[in-house]
């Protein structure tokens, strides 16, 4: 579109909204998917988290998967994979 | 980031979804949850960095968002 | 509204002013092609703003480009958008990466992309203004911008502009795009994600072993990703006058290659003292982290070190460490 007599390129991105998924009223009984990008840390992050969830909140049991490399985001068959297993997911670590 | 984007991928699937980052990439996620369609999707933040602690301080760090986590995660 | 103004206030501004892109000169700038403009090149990470010919030229007008220069950008963006140089995870890393267009073949030459002195700095308006370009689109379209979409501590310089050829007038060797086996009339762009050259200065050295060997210290840097992780581009840019002294000891471009990797490395108990090596670091590359006298090497996978011949005559050689998060170079055939 040209204004001013020149064009703005500037771009920014209308992304049609994603509805948060609808959150269960507890975690008793749920299993957690964990998902490790394989960052330091990120595997004690999550075995923290998914150990806590059950003691703390009744998660039935916590399953944790690696992706391939952090800075790639995971192939859709593990996310796939995970979503047909779990009732929440938790992913670490970010960035 | 990634995180996010795996985040926003369990969402679209109907998995309620959390991320954890470190204070480094806040902003970055912010942004990155708003141009997935997700503008205001929560995540926990952890001190930054993570790297150089040790594992018992990782716990530590972990378990104090605990409570946290498990409010984004239920209704 | 000063038009100036205008751009310099966009948040994807590189603080520069640009060309103000006009239906006019983007008209300009499209004769540089025979593509349509509508064509499709592809969505640029993490905010994937759509890169088509037409989006291309007029980031070429903002960047200064002549119309000649468009085809090495439309040829640019699909290897920027190859998986293995993991775009979308440069543009948001804390590091410091950008992405280097080493541009082999007669059209480069034709349109003047420099690879004599001064090749990675200013006054060369082809090497200048293509890699603007790519800039200009990494922050527009991808938001690749910090604070935004990027996390990065730092950047670079070479986050401004990062483009060259090889001095083919004065390289004892073949090109890199032919020793990679492309034809010598093939017009070859290279990417590899790196972080500013490094300079070593070696006006002593008449001969390869040692004159390799100061080069390869500052590939093995304790602090550098290259050291640490399973895959890592490097690119190396030897001056002419050194890549000489190799020439007439009788090593070509693989001898050279291969003997820097030799070179290059550090014992575990070197690494041990500083930077980012740990125990986790060695597991990932099958060390055993407590054998104090193994040697790593900082190039691991033979298609990771990238030798090129640039710069004018002297004694220096730079090295450009990679990103160690996972991007591999890539490199591909463009049409003009």
């Amino acid at each position: 579109m040209e204004i001013k007599g020149f064009i703005d390129p500037t771009f920014s991105a209308v992304q049609a909204k994603v509805p948060p998924a609808r959150r269960p009223a507890s975690l008793a009984g749920k299993v957690i998917g964990l998902l490790d990008n394989t960052k330091e840390g990120a595997d004690i992050i999550l075995q923290t988290i998914g150990d806590a969830l059950v003691e703390r909140y009744g998660a039935a049991r916590a399953v944790i998967r690696k992706k391939e490399m952090f800075s790639k985001v995971a192939a859709p068959e593990i996310i796939n994979e995970m979503a047909g297993e779990v009732q929440i997911a938790v992913a670490a670590l970010g960035g | 980031m990634c995180s996010v984007h795996d985040t926003v991928e369990f969402e679209k699937r109907g998995i309620p979804a959390a991320v954890i980052i470190t204070e480094a990439f806040a902003r970055a996620a912010t942004f990155q949850f708003r141009s997935k369609g997700m503008e205001g999707h929560p995540y926990i933040e952890l001190p930054h960095p993570i790297s150089n602690l040790t594992a018992g301080q990782i716990r530590e760090v972990t378990l104090r968002q605990i409570d946290a986590l498990a409010r984004q995660l239920t209704a | 509204m000063d038009e100036f103004e205008f751009f310099l206030e966009k948040q994807w501004s590189d603080g520069f002013p640009v060309v103000t892109p006009t239906e006019e000169r983007v008209a300009r700038m499209l004769a540089g092609t025979r593509a349509e403009p509508d064509q499709a090149l592809g969505d640029i990470p993490p905010a994937m703003g759509p890169a088509t010919v037409r989006t291309v030229a007029i980031h070429a007008v903002m960047a200064g480009c002549k119309p000649e220069y468009l085809p090495i950008l439309l040829g640019a963006i699909p290897l920027l958008l190859r998986p293995e140089l993991n775009l979308n995870a440069v543009q948001g890393t804390m590091g410091s990466a950008a992405p280097l267009l080493i541009v082999n073949g007669p059209y480069a030459k034709q349109v003047g992309v420099h690879g004599g002195n001064g090749c990675f700095g200013p006054g060369f308006r082809a090497n200048a203004s293509i890699g603007r370009a790519v800039r200009l689109m990494l922050t527009n379209l991808g938001s690749g911008i910090p604070g935004i979409g990027s996390s990065t501590v730092f950047a670079s310089p070479l986050r401004y502009t990062a483009c060259l050829t090889e001095n083919m007038e004065l390289s004892p060797w073949e090109s890199l795009a032919v020793a990679r086996g492309y034809a010598p009339d093939a017009n070859v762009i290279t990417c590899a994600m790196v972080d500013p050259p490094r300079y070593g200065f070696d006006d002593f050295s008449t001969e390869p072993g040692r004159l390799l060997t100061g080069i390869a210290d500052s590939m093995s840097a304790l602090n550098m990703m290259n050291m640490s992780v399973p895959r890592c581009a490097m690119v190396v840019a030897m001056c002419p006058t050194q890549a000489r002294i190799c020439a007439q000891a009788g090593m070509g471009r693989a001898a050279v290659v291969e003997r820097l990797r030799e070179l290059a490395g550090r014992p575990v108990r070197e690494l041990r003292r500083g930077g980012t090596w740990r125990t986790e670091r060695a597991e990932k590359l099958n060390i055993d982290f407590h054998n104090e006298d193994l040697f790593v090497p900082a190039i691991k996978h033979p298609d990771d070190l990238h030798l090129i011949v640039a710069g004018g005559l002297g004694p220096i050689t730079a090295v450009l460490p990679g990103w160690g998060g996972g991007s591999i170079a890539v490199h591909g055939e463009y049409e003009v």
